[in-house]
């Protein structure tokens, strides 16, 4: 099929080969309605959907979940994309991942792995996490080391963890990884749902940042520390996935393609499935890629702004979830008619005392 | 969780330090890119689009000394400052944590 000429062909495939997991973080990006998407893909159509995609462009595939290790074709998968050409990289809670299976994985092309924390210290992290995890993180994190495998640190940040982002930081240093993303909650999903629990105060965040900065200072760049801001704090909308339809493009567990992996969120999207068409096809011409691609869709104050290819107007996500309307600047923008629905979300979470709500199967 | 597209060009600076034996780190892919007919670096969440004389460069750290690099790259190029752009390329590569020094 021939590709429009202003489309740019897709660098990064987010593969979601399953939304089984052991863990029940309470942020999780998985859908809310979990048993919806029971069915999964097998391991014939993964295969296609990896051949596919290296032929679009795509140069990375993160295989990711759910925890990915809880599918026993992830070596099959693995393999597949080295001999496409892909760099493979596994995104994992730790769980599931000792020292014989990480072998089988490297031996079949592996090329690095993320493994998240949920916290710097057993108890909290093991609390979070609604799993005993913590020291099998350790364990999978020394076992890719032996591997040689490089290894990237993700910890999501939020009111109840942040005050442990000095040991957080000090973690990474005594794991001796490459990197460690210090990722702060997108509120979408299951975060969206625990967000009065999980939103910090701006005293909070300036807090953090001089950690990191300090941190910075005094480690240089190993571990490179990469601080993914909250955006409800912040002045301008993430430029979320470098605009939609763009350079991303996510493969849900039944086989759904989504320019983002939260955008079931938006429920007037009718969304493309590998088993009715290619992935070339659905790129390149399904209507939810060109749904907000580039900058005509966009409403004022988008429209006129200097930052419109800068922040490409935000989540689409965070605009239906707070407005109702996928189309809307992203009210976390100053400049969005709705930003008040932000501040009041900030300010209505500082006196909360609402508990945190595990994921769960519903 | 995405992949950073950044582009590295190899521009004029003057620096300090330098690499004696540039290698790319084990887990970094220097590929060439036939779709979008450009050479790239690959590394853990991102990818470095390169460009000719970054590429050149890149292709021959392959365990030569900057020294034999520069001689062979001046067979190609002709670029009065080729020493120190190479030199800077190198440096900023190995500050993106992509290049080491092999004799270190």
């Amino acid at each position: 099929m021939t590709p429009p000429n202003s489309t740019p062909h897709p660098y990064s495939l987010l593969a979601e080969l399953t939304y089984r997991c052991p863990l029940k973080c309470p942020y999780c990006s998985n859908p809310l309605k979990l048993r919806q998407y029971a069915s999964e893909l097998d391991t014939d159509t993964w295969k296609r959907v990896l051949a596919e995609a290296a032929a679009l462009g795509v140069v990375q595939v993160h295989l990711s979940g759910g925890e990915p290790l809880v599918r026993q074709d992830l070596e099959q998968l693995v393999a597949e994309s080295r001999q496409l050409g892909l760099y493979s990289h596994l995104t994992t809670s730790g769980v599931g991942a000792d020292e014989a299976r990480l072998e089988r994985l490297v031996r079949s092309g592996l090329d690095s792995i993320q493994v998240s924390f949920q916290d710097s210290n057993q108890v909290d992290n093991d609390f979070l996490a609604g799993l005993s995890s913590f020291e099998k993180k350790h364990e999978c994190i020394s076992a890719a080391q032996k591997l040689d495998l490089p290894v990237v640190l993700n910890v999501v940040l939020h009111r109840s963890n942040l005050a442990h982002l000095e040991e957080i930081i000090q973690l990474a240093v005594d794991l001796n990884v490459e990197k460690v993303e210090l990722a702060h909650v997108q509120y979408t999903g299951w975060a969206f749902r625990n967000r009065d629990a999980l939103l910090p105060s701006r005293q909070q965040l300036q807090e953090a940042e001089q950690v990191v900065q300090a941190a910075r200072e005094r480690l240089g760049n190993r571990p490179e520390l990469a601080h993914v801001l909250p955006d409800y704090h912040q002045q301008y909308p993430k430029p979320c996935l470098q605009g939609w339809g763009q350079v991303y493009l996510a493969v849900a567990p039944d086989g759904a393609v989504l320019p983002c992996q939260t955008a079931r969120e938006i429920p007037e999207l009718d969304l493309p499935n590998v088993k009715d068409e290619s992935l070339d096809a659905i790129w390149f011409h399904s209507p939810v890629f060109e749904r907000f691609r580039g900058t005509d869709w966009m409403p004022e104050p988008c429209q006129s702004c200097d930052r419109r290819e800068i922040d490409f107007g935000g989540c689409r996500c965070q605009a239906f979830l707070l407005t109702g309307d996928a189309a809307a600047t992203d009210p976390v923008c100053h400049l969005s008619p709705n930003h008040e629905l932000v501040e009041l979300a900030i300010a209505e979470s500082q006196q909360s005392t609402a508990p945190l709500r595990f994921r769960t199967y519903e | 969780m995405f992949t950073d597209i950044d582009c590295e060009q190899a521009i004029d600076m003057n620096s300090e330090n330098t690499i004696h034996r540039p290698v790319l780190v084990r887990h970094a892919r220097f590929r060439w890119d036939d779709i979008r007919k450009q050479h790239q670096i690959v590394y853990p969440e991102g990818v470095l689009v390169l460009n000719e004389s970054g590429a050149s460069i890149v292709s021959r750290c392959d365990g030569r000394s900057t020294d034999e690099l520069i001689e062979d790259l001046q067979n190609e190029v002709s670029n009065d400052k080729l020493t120190a752009d190479v030199q800077t390329f190198l440096l900023r590569l190995v500050e993106k944590g992509l290049l080491v020094d092999a004799t270190k």
